[in-house]
């Protein structure tokens, strides 16, 4: 009889706590947005950091006071987020490391795909990585395509492929603060005996070659990673 | 049967007439109105000892998750601020600067609505004039220590220069962000307006004029350095481009020239260092850490503001005693020696035998001070006599800060050693072992059992893993197992910090008298057991407040107002030493020290945004985001 007492009560506040809720109207997250980041002059993908990298700044339309929200890229220059609500967004790029581009709305519905033609600060060419006795050497050039100095080149490298400046294990860095010549070959190395404890012999380690552009708040430029025995 | 029936009447009548307006006029009885405690001297009184309580004050009870950390939970594993400076490691945790540490928005706007409420009030009370005057300064005090608070966490904020009042639009009660330099110009007002109206009577538990002079000196230099230092990093988007978040280079003057005339005025005012002349080092290293244990000894010279904690279990008491001292003393406690401070402190303070430059702990023949891929028995390793001769040299006031391997605390050897090297030259480090050689047995971590030394072994998180545990804020009784059983009160401004702001700022912006401000850098050098003098440098300065000041909570703003945070957190190891028994030297006792990146440890990074707090609830109040979040 308690029981059924309780179980009634129960029930009876169920139906009168309840009587003013309805189902939301509102869809899911049924919409996405994916796409690349593409050089506008050699349509390579560019290379970006998986984190603290360039992200892309997402503004939903139809609410007062709308916080910013962020995708990150990955390391190839490409971006997915396939759980968005369908809506009107303000899409637009801070600090990110290719010449700023204008920001844009977008009526995202579905999975819906933007490409971003970008002009990237600089881009890392003829890169070779090769181990070298107990040194890991890079050569390569660099080009930049704004007027600004060239603030430090490195060597990245990692135990995992999305190696970067901001995740690294060892780098080789040289602060330049210069306007560069395109013609120039730099050449910088890691020596692995020296980094033992972060650097282990027998392993594979991923490096990668990265130029940061003298523009403030702005992000490195690579060419893609490349694995190396050592 | 019926009961039921009448239950659910009852209930039913319950929930359909909760709109009911005659339950809502009720006058509530467990609240007093705003009349009923300012018409009352004494509840004027009680009222400021509440807004005391709610300065942002970063005592023993400020951890990430803000201030007064004591009530409710305290149980935060003993993560304190400065493990996410370079000051020092956490036994277990390695996390560093996220973006809901140190907020103090909505609590910040609190304790200002209140006191507008108490300046409401002020000239209606019937009291004396000068009573009045001490109000109003004591008011404007309180204001000035919130929107500093603020400014150094968010930049711009409201100004809230009056108490608002609802009258049913909530958006008349929006009021938008100020820029930076108008709040900093804001809390510089505030001091002036305490200072015009405090006393000059020294009094280290109430404002008076000294501590707002004391906090002017800190305020001003901490709007100085960020106008100075502003471009050493940029910031984007609409609060950079509205000057809601940094100032320009050329303000960085004027706030400097605010912070010497600040500092000179409690250097006149009849302020002096604890002890200023120490006969010798030791007696240096006592002085320095007596200041701590007990502040009370020094309000006649050294401590201006003291914030108390006077009643053990309760909300008055803190928690920096079982949380900090070395696993050997916990007497119980599950969970102690949790701060390890780091080499990279360590390395900071000089060797009497060199002075004016930081004198890195030197572990090796060839003097390598940079290698940090661990013990290698190839290399040639200095070999000391015992644990703690490599620092012998070394700047009083890191044997007051510092527990260093086997030296003595509460009359106790607190052991801290990594391991051995045998005979054969290999070496066991960081693990559990023995060995027994002559009949003597050797124990990798000093001593045989865990509750009998203090470093190294992974044990319940409960040893350090830097190879130094913490001395200078915990005090000499025994632990008491349980929380907030400390009760040991908290300097908050000190004269040895007002000596080194105006250091600072006289270096920094070329103003000032360069002869007053060396001095005033030496004095507290030889407060420390220094006897030779030291040029003012920039470099000089900042070195003596690291030391200085160490875990007194002003590392991290430092590194945040002179914007070297970045820079110096970019993929950033700490370090540790590891003190070995190197029993090759057998029948010798000898010793060797490595230096290590900290084990099990992740490098560390710091995030330019994080140069400025995120502002919580932007949906609703509308106000602009700081750049990047």
């Amino acid at each position: 009889m308690i029981v059924m007492n309780k179980l009634r009560l129960f029930l009876f506040i169920s139906v009168v706590a309840l009587a003013s809720c309805k189902k939301d109207n509102y869809d899911g997250p049924d919409s996405g947005l994916s796409g690349k980041f593409v050089d506008e002059a050699t349509n390579e993908l560019v290379q970006m950091d998986i984190i603290r990298g360039t992200r892309i700044e997402f503004v939903e339309h139809g609410y007062a006071n709308p916080q910013n929200q962020y995708m990150i890229l990955k390391n190839d220059g490409t971006y997915a987020n396939t759980l968005m609500f369908a809506n009107t967004y303000t899409i637009r790029i801070s600090e990110p490391n290719f010449i700023p581009i204008a920001e844009q709305e977008l009526v995202i519905k579905g999975q819906t795909t933007l490409d971003f033609k970008v002009t990237p600060y600089i881009r890392v060419k003829d890169v070779n990585i090769v181990k070298n006795g107990n040194k890991v050497v890079a050569t390569f050039k660099i080009q930049q395509n704004v007027i600004n100095n060239v603030q430090k080149i490195g060597l990245y490298a990692h135990s995992d492929s999305r190696v970067g400046e901001p995740m690294r294990l060892v780098a080789a860095e040289q602060q330049i603060n210069a306007v560069t010549n395109p013609a120039t070959v730099y050449t910088l190395e890691i020596d692995l005996p020296s980094n033992s404890t972060q650097l282990k012999p027998g392993n594979d380690y991923y490096f990668r070659v990265g130029a940061l552009i003298g523009v403030g708040g702005s992000k490195p430029n690579y060419a893609a990673a490349v694995k190396i025995s050592i | 049967m019926k009961l039921n029936h009448i239950k659910y009447i009852v209930l039913a009548a319950g929930l359909s007439f909760a709109g009911c307006k005659r339950v809502l006029n009720l006058q509530p009885t467990d609240k007093l109105t705003a009349d009923a405690i300012f018409g009352d001297p004494q509840g004027v009184k009680v009222f400021m000892a509440n807004l005391y309580y709610q300065l942002p004050v970063e005592d023993f009870t400020y951890f990430r998750g803000g201030f007064n950390q004591n009530g409710g939970d305290p149980n935060n594993g003993g993560f304190a601020p400065a493990m996410e400076t370079d000051e020092a490691a956490h036994s277990e945790f390695g996390d560093f600067v996220g973006d809901n540490d140190f907020q103090w928005w909505d609590q910040g706007y609190k304790l200002i609505r209140d006191v507008n409420l108490l300046i409401d009030y002020i000239p209606t009370l019937k009291i004396r004039d000068d009573e009045k005057a001490a109000l109003v300064g004591e008011s404007a005090f309180i204001k000035a220590f919130a929107y500093f608070a603020l400014a150094k966490r968010y930049g711009g904020v409201p100004l809230m220069k009056q108490s608002q009042v609802f009258d049913g639009d909530p958006e008349k009660l929006k009021v938008p962000r100020s820029t930076e330099k108008q709040t900093w110009d804001y809390v510089m007002e505030l001091c002036d307006q305490a200072i015009a109206n405090l006393s000059a009577t020294k009094n280290a538990r109430r404002a008076t004029r000294w501590t707002a002079y004391a906090l002017k000196s800190r305020a001003a230099l901490h709007a100085a350095s960020v106008a100075k230092f502003g471009n050493r990093i940029t910031m984007t988007g609409d609060a950079a481009t509205q000057k809601l978040v940094g100032m320009d280079a050329a303000d960085a003057n004027g706030y400097y020239q605010a912070c010497i005339a600040a500092s000179q005025a409690i250097i006149n005012g009849g302020y002096s260092l604890f002890k200023p002349s120490p006969a010798n080092p030791t007696e240096a290293a006592e002085n320095y850490r007596s200041i701590f244990m007990d502040p009370n000894v020094a309000t006649n010279d050294e401590v201006i503001m003291i914030k108390g904690f006077a009643l053990r279990g309760a909300n008055l008491g803190h928690n920096y005693d079982i949380w900090y001292t070395p696993a050997q003393l916990a007497n119980g406690w599950p969970h102690p020696g949790r701060m390890n401070p780091t080499l990279d402190l360590v390395d900071q303070y000089e060797s009497y035998a060199t002075p004016g430059q930081a004198s890195p702990v030197n572990t090796r023949v060839d003097g390598n001070v940079t290698d940090y891929n661990g013990f290698n028995s190839a290399t040639n390793y200095i070999r000391f006599n015992t644990p703690n001769e490599i620092f012998a040299n070394k700047d009083a006031r890191l044997w007051g800060t510092a527990v260093l391997p086997s030296t003595t605390l509460k009359g106790v050897p607190i052991i801290i050693q990594a391991g051995y090297v045998k005979p054969d030259g290999n070496a066991v480090i960081r693990t559990k072992d023995q060995i027994t050689i002559g009949g003597t047995t050797y124990y990798t971590y000093g001593a045989p059992d865990v509750s009998m030394y203090s470093g190294f072994d992974t044990y319940g998180g409960n040893n350090t893993r830097t190879g130094f545990s913490f001395k200078k804020l915990v005090s000499n009784a025994p632990v008491i197992n349980g929380w907030n059983n400390s009760t040991s009160d908290w300097a908050e401004f000190r004269f040895a910090e007002v000596l080194l702001n105006m250091a600072e700022a006289v270096v920094e912006s070329g103003q000032g008298d360069v002869a007053a401000a060396t001095k005033a850098l030496n004095d507290v050098r030889k407060r420390a057991g220094h006897t030779t003098n030291i040029t003012l440098t920039s470099e000089n300065v900042q070195r003596e407040r690291r030391v200085e000041l160490a875990f007194e909570n002003k590392r991290f703003w430092d590194l945040i107002r002179r914007r070297e945070f970045h820079t110096e957190f970019n993929n950033r190891f700490l370090h540790s030493l590891l003190p070995l028994q190197d029993l090759r030297a057998l029948p010798d006792i000898k010793y060797i020290f490595v230096r290590v990146n900290v084990p099990n440890t992740n490098t560390k990074t710091f995030q330019p945004r994080s140069y400025y707090r995120f502002i919580p609830g932007i949906g609703s109040n509308g106000l602009v985001q700081n750049p990047q979040y």
